[in-house]
């Protein structure tokens, strides 16, 4: 650019309102044309100064004027359609939308787990153990037996129990600790 | 309630101790005090000796775990054939407790919680059965007189072990009174060698001066008669109890010598249909518990131990001469019951296999 930059063009260019390639060229010719800087720094001297004059005459609104805006503000409650919009603005959407899709997910009969699967009672196997064999001759379960032990008749098998459960009730010697 | 009695049964039952009692002896009488009878004949006199003999007394069980050991003192009475009368003197949790056993029934007193729990299991009453399994015992044990015997209770007795004739290792030792034929004294052992469980009377007295009320299965005032678990005879048509089970199980490839398949039987628990086959060499048993639904054991407040084998991991525990072991294989879950030792069971729940 050889030409001098025209007061709208400097204008322009302290606003950054020009295109990027006029930008280019009037930050090149400032470069070269002492004229023109001259005249740009004058430009924006006083644009400063004005802006300064501005900040000095500025006034604070009112308190009671303040305090009767914000009394207006606050009466004005939203509809149902704002709250709504404003529920499903991406910051709560998101998490709701995960929260949802997991507790479908649970409830679907794809689940990885349903219903809690039926449990057997550990001391039924012991129970039934020892009944089906108080045939078994001289065995402790034996009913036959004169010498008797607390699962004789079979029917004893939850005091087995207790005395597995019950060591500090029980007559008991810890071969090893 | 009246003792169950039924003729036809006592009839096969004289015609088969007749048999058995002419039958040779699997342990020659040795040079001990009661030469003239056979250890194995001793045996059988004794299994009998609760249905003629009256008595009172006291006994006392030590039960030995591998690292732990758990002793029961019972007061008894007993009246023959089938009344039977126990109550606990220790441990402290069982102290007034005490059952009344007539035949295949059984009154259990709780009076910490105010019930009486009554039981069915048929197999006291078979006494059929008892025999015949002791012919199980004989196919696989050899019953020899074990030195000189003892005395127990102030009674001179005679003493029999009976020694597996696969292993070579006594199983189980008795000591029977000379007189009445009772057992008054039982040891059973490991398969190690080391005791499993002990039981002897410490003091025993011949009466058959045992009044009824002792023997009341009345629910006392302000006592809950529950109903207790009620067992049915086991099936010896085992392939017609897979059937029934509505699944395919699994059976062991190898078991101890001399097992067996015994029975079996298919059962509803907790809604949970399950397969129990129960496997015997007359003297030690074996059940196996399958199901199809999923449903594992709940061991509650019983402690169980984790063991890994094939892959997998499975829980145990183990009282005196009784391990339980669970594991779930093949989409079936498994419980293991046996009087044996726990790497017995382990071998055995190895070789269930597809």
């Amino acid at each position: 650019m050889n030409q001098h930059l025209s007061a709208d063009q400097l204008v322009d260019f302290i606003r950054g309102e020009l295109t990027p390639q006029d930008d280019a060229l009037a930050h090149g010719h400032l470069q070269t044309c002492p004229s023109c800087r001259s005249e740009y720094e004058l430009e924006v001297s006083l644009t400063e100064a004005l802006r300064a004059a501005a900040r000095a005459e500025e006034l604070e609104m009112p308190s009671a004027i303040k305090a009767a805006i914000w009394e207006q503000i606050r009466a004005a409650q939203p509809g149902p359609l704002a709250r709504l919009s404003a529920f499903w603005r991406p910051a709560l959407a998101l998490p709701a939308l995960a929260v949802l899709l997991v507790g479908g997910w649970f409830a679907s009969p794809y689940a990885p787990h349903g219903p809690a699967a039926p449990t057997i009672d550990a001391s039924y196997y012991l129970e039934a153990h020892a009944a089906q064999t108080s045939q078994t001759p001289l065995s402790e379960h034996s009913g036959s037996q004169a010498i008797e032990t607390s699962m004789a008749d079979g029917s004893r098998a939850p005091a087995l129990v207790r005395q597995i459960d019950s060591s500090a009730a029980t007559v008991a010697f810890d071969a090893v600790p | 309630m009246r003792f169950r009695s039924d003729p036809a049964a006592h009839l096969a039952l004289l015609g088969l101790l007749g048999l058995l009692s002419a039958a040779p002896a699997a342990g020659a009488p040795d040079d001990g005090p009661a030469a003239n009878i056979a250890p194995v004949q001793l045996l059988r006199d004794s299994i009998q000796a609760p249905m003629t003999i009256s008595y009172v007394g006291q006994f006392e069980t030590v039960r030995f775990s591998a690292n732990h050991a758990t002793a029961t003192i019972v007061k008894v009475e007993h009246r023959a054939p089938a009344l039977t009368r126990r109550w606990y003197v220790a441990p402290e949790a069982f102290y007034g407790d005490y059952t009344i056993a007539r035949g295949g029934s059984t009154y259990e007193f709780d009076t910490k919680s105010s019930q009486v729990v009554v039981s069915h299991n048929p197999t006291l009453d078979n006494q059929l059965s008892a025999i015949g399994n002791f012919g199980r015992v004989l196919q696989n044990y050899r019953a020899l007189y074990d030195g000189t015997g003892s005395t127990v209770a102030d009674r001179s007795t005679f003493s029999v072990v009976l020694i597996n004739k696969f292993t070579g290792e006594r199983a189980v030792r008795v000591w029977i009174d000379r007189e009445t034929k009772l057992v008054l004294k039982k040891e059973e052992y490991h398969a190690n060698g080391s005791i499993a469980s002990q039981t002897r009377f410490e003091d025993i007295r011949y009466t058959s001066s045992l009044p009824d009320a002792l023997f009341s299965t009345d629910v006392p005032a302000g006592y809950a008669r529950v109903a207790g678990q009620s067992v049915a005879l086991p099936s010896p048509d085992v392939e017609r109890v897979i059937r029934d089970a509505g699944f395919s199980p699994i059976e062991p490839k190898n078991l101890p010598q001399g097992f067996s398949v015994a029975g079996g039987d298919v059962a509803n628990v907790n809604g949970v249909r399950t397969l129990h086959l129960l496997y015997s060499d007359g003297l030690r048993s074996i059940s196996l518990f399958e199901n199809a639904t999923g449903a594992a054991a709940d061991f509650g407040s019983l402690r169980p131990k984790t063991i890994s084998f094939e892959g997998h991991d499975a829980q145990y525990v183990e009282d005196g001469p009784t391990t339980l072991l669970t594991w779930k294989e093949h989409h079936l879950n498994f419980a293991l019951v046996g009087d044996l030792m726990r790497n017995e069971l382990v071998e055995i729940a190895k070789s269930v296999v597809e």
